[in-house]
């Protein structure tokens, strides 16, 4: 019993990681929750991206000791996660981030802290970090690459109206927002909803339906009854598949439009011909199989995880690279000038204008921060997935055969618009 | 369950105040004082993440003592007690955010809103035995989580409400230092208040309910009674617990009362030891730390030759996960008494030392 105890204890006594020279960094990922479909992707390319600027030195020639952690996508896990790696002495000196509900949780705490807070959300709530818009509460440690859930909508619904107008049509098209009852889906949903009032949608009552798989066909039955013409998927590819593929065999006419987490390759696989003509905002300037220059250093950076080469890459994958490289780069600046401390990381987001992590030219989206002002881009490239065939097979043979395609649709430069901000 | 009585031969009592006395030896009150003492001392030289570990078992220990007193003592079953520590959680949020009651005021008054739906739902209790009853408790646990995600009014809807930090006079509990004394002094106040219970008369009324309740109602008990009232005061104790949590983190999420944390309390209170007070401090402690654990050696596993030889990489963390569940059944197969028990025989072991009996 005793030797038990003892050994026990030895064991545990030597697991306890005595890293102390490095810079701690906090991941926190969902690989086993309700979005882990592109969760995994993301924080593979954030793991990657990090692992790969510790193998070329680190920050200025000190390394990173990251933590990534499955929090399930449980925002009192994350609350308890954050907890751990603030106290202590080894505080973080930034955290990759994940949810919208966990974002937001924790919004006041990195605000008190001082922590910059780098998030897989990109809920226009923590978009303003001064609170001057007056319709989110300041968020001055919350930062995200891509643009704002509410600003990719909006975009999206100026092309639904020109698409409208482009097919010929007449009248009023109805519009429908779809997602769970979730912080996450909920984000863009008055956004958009106001957005589509004022280009002349008529917007029908929200559909509900939940963040994971099931069966939407009563779903689909509301929105087809209803006469939607578009409707925005709030949900991550799991469940938008569920719906997509219950929507097709009900037999609905309407262009579904995805957010960012809402399709990507392996969801418009798995969706097959029900995922045909999707539209979604790519946060990326460039997927795979594109000749963009950065892609070599995407590549290089891939093998991390993948040292054969061969892996195929999802969107999530990139986005979750260019969100690191930010971060490595305001951290860099930071050691420069005054030290890792959380005000001089936040400062380094706003050094430069327009601004790609070196060497990602033409996949990271430039993208620029300021005091207040935290929306990176306002630039939204709207892709349309074309599945044209059966979708059994593995994913890069799909790809290279052109049976599911990733189609740029048009680019939408949104103007940066004081009232838009914080909702 | 054998008991090994640790009372030295020759120490008659000859009252019953002298009987059912909480420590049957001076020892013993003096490590429970010694203890105490010690903890008071935690945060001077504990970092926030061991004092976040001791916070997390101390107001998981005040709900888990709640079902306990549910299951182990009175016999009855509850598979909903997350949603009564849910519902806890955001009563006092709620108390405080919505009518200025300083949040001193609202943990307490949280867990009698608490009891007041715990003894609503323990109406079918005074029918339902066994099976049944944990089925019927499984509804109030799909009924509040439901009520959660709907009632914005209430706890914000699925978005989760903010709860105010704890304070006096001003004075804030908002770092985990601070804060370990609240749940601390909870923590001793609810144990004791339920040592006592269980010396009174209604604590042995609830026994009497668990061991033979045919007995029981022969003995002029009143059966609904006291049945609905364990129900009662299992909810009072995991408002308090909720309402613990609630201002610990600040910030209250629908998310966090799931089923799983139903089980986990059961998983608390089994491996404590059912129907005891000191156990459920134990199989608190045990079931916050061993997934910690896990993660101290997966940690230390990660990128070593075990990791290159096995090429693990990513699955160490689902090794994780097993290895919890796994560590919980060898317990439950090897120690099924509970911790409580364990440490009873460590100590006669002490006492009985060299001999063996």
């Amino acid at each position: 019993m005793l030797r038990l105890s003892l050994a026990s204890a030895t064991v545990l006594a030597c697991a306890v990681p005595a890293l102390a020279a490095e810079i701690p960094i906090g991941h926190l990922a969902d690989q086993s929750g309700a979005t882990s479909d592109v969760g995994v992707p993301y924080a593979q390319g954030v793991a990657d991206a990090l692992a790969y600027v510790n193998r070329k030195g680190g920050i200025k020639g000190e390394k990173m000791n990251v933590e990534t952690v499955d929090y399930g996508y449980q925002v009192p896990r994350a609350v308890a996660l954050y907890k751990k790696w603030t106290g202590g002495r080894d505080k973080v000196a930034a955290i990759q981030g994940w949810g919208t509900a966990d974002t937001e949780a924790l919004s006041a705490f990195v605000t008190k802290d001082e922590i910059p807070y780098i998030s897989g959300s990109y809920a226009a709530q923590v978009s303003d970090p001064t609170g001057a818009s007056g319709k989110a509460k300041a968020a001055p440690y919350n930062f995200f690459y891509g643009p704002s859930y509410s600003d990719a909508l909006r975009a999206m619904l100026m092309w639904a109206a020109d698409d409208w107008k482009a097919k010929g049509k007449t009248g009023k098209p109805k519009y429908v927002h779809m997602g769970g009852n979730h912080p996450y889906p909920n984000s863009p949903k008055e956004a958009g909803e106001a957005m589509a009032k004022d280009l002349g949608f008529e917007v029908l009552p929200p559909i509900v339906f939940a963040l994971a798989p099931g069966d939407y066909t009563a779903q689909c039955l509301t929105a087809k009854n209803a006469g939607a013409n578009y409707a925005y998927l709030g949900n991550t590819g799991g469940s938008n598949i569920s719906l997509l593929k219950s929507c097709k065999a009900v037999g609905t006419d309407i262009q579904f439009m995805g957010n960012v987490w809402g399709m990507d390759e392996n969801a418009a696989k798995a969706a097959g011909e029900a995922a045909n003509g999707v539209v979604f905002p790519v946060r990326t300037a460039a997927v795979s199989g594109s000749t963009a220059p950065g892609m070599a250093m995407a590549a290089e950076i891939s093998k991390v995880s993948d040292p054969a080469g061969t892996a195929y890459r999802p969107v999530h994958y990139y986005t979750g690279i260019c969100a690191a490289l930010y971060m490595t780069e305001a951290l860099a600046w930071a050691k420069d000038n005054g030290g890792l401390a959380g005000p001089n990381v936040r400062k380094g987001f706003y050094q430069k204008k327009d601004w790609v992590p070196a060497g990602m030219e033409g996949v990271c989206v430039p993208s620029t921060w300021s005091p207040t002002d935290h929306r990176g881009m306002m630039e939204v490239n709207i892709y349309r997935a074309k599945v044209s065939g059966p979708t059994d097979g593995a994913l890069p043979d799909l790809m290279k055969a052109g049976t599911i395609k990733l189609e740029p649709v048009k680019t939408v430069t949104l103007p940066r618009k004081s009232e838009w901000q914080g909702w | 369950m054998a008991t090994q009585s640790l009372i030295p031969a020759g120490d008659y009592r000859t009252t019953y105040a002298a009987d059912t006395t909480i420590f049957p030896t001076a020892g013993s009150r003096y490590a429970v004082w010694a203890g105490l003492a010690l903890l008071c001392c935690a945060p001077l030289v504990l970092d926030r993440y061991w004092l976040s570990l001791l916070i997390q078992i101390g107001y998981f220990a005040v709900a888990a003592l709640g079902l306990n007193i549910l299951v182990g003592f009175t016999g009855q079953i509850s598979i909903g007690h997350a949603a009564f520590f849910g519902f806890g959680a955001f009563a006092s949020a709620w108390l405080s955010n919505n009518y200025g009651i300083p949040v001193f005021f609202a943990i307490p008054l949280a867990g009698v809103m608490t009891t007041a739906v715990g003894l609503i739902f323990g109406l079918p209790a005074a029918r339902l035995k066994g099976l049944y009853l944990a089925i019927a408790t499984l509804a109030a646990q799909y009924i509040l989580q439901d009520f959660f995600a709907r009632a914005n009014w209430f706890t914000g809807g699925v978005a989760g409400t903010h709860a105010e930090a704890f304070s006096i006079f001003g004075f804030a509990f908002d770092t985990d230092h601070r804060y370990f004394y609240v749940v601390l002094a909870y923590l001793v106040l609810t144990f004791v208040l339920a040592t006592n219970l269980m010396r009174s008369r209604d604590g042995r009324a609830l026994v009497a309910v668990r061991d033979h309740y045919l007995s029981a109602e022969m003995m002029g008990i009143n059966l609904t009674r006291y049945r609905t009232l364990s129900f009662g005061l299992s909810a009072f104790f995991a408002g308090i617990g909720g309402a613990l949590y609630a201002h610990y983190l600040q910030f209250v999420s629908v998310e966090g009362f799931g089923i799983l944390l139903s089980i986990q309390f059961l998983g608390m209170i089994i491996i404590g030891g059912l129907g005891t007070i000191m156990g459920t401090l134990m199989g608190t402690a045990f079931m916050v730390l061993v997934p910690e654990a896990m993660g101290w050696i997966t940690d230390a596993v990660r990128g070593s030759a075990l990791d290159r030889a096995l090429s693990l990489k990513d699955n160490l963390s689902f090794l994780r996960e097993m290895a919890i569940g796994l560590v919980i059944v060898l317990f439950l197969m090897f120690e099924p008494d509970g911790l409580a028990h364990r440490w009873r025989q460590i100590k006669a072991y002490w006492k009985l030392y060299p001999f063996s009996h």
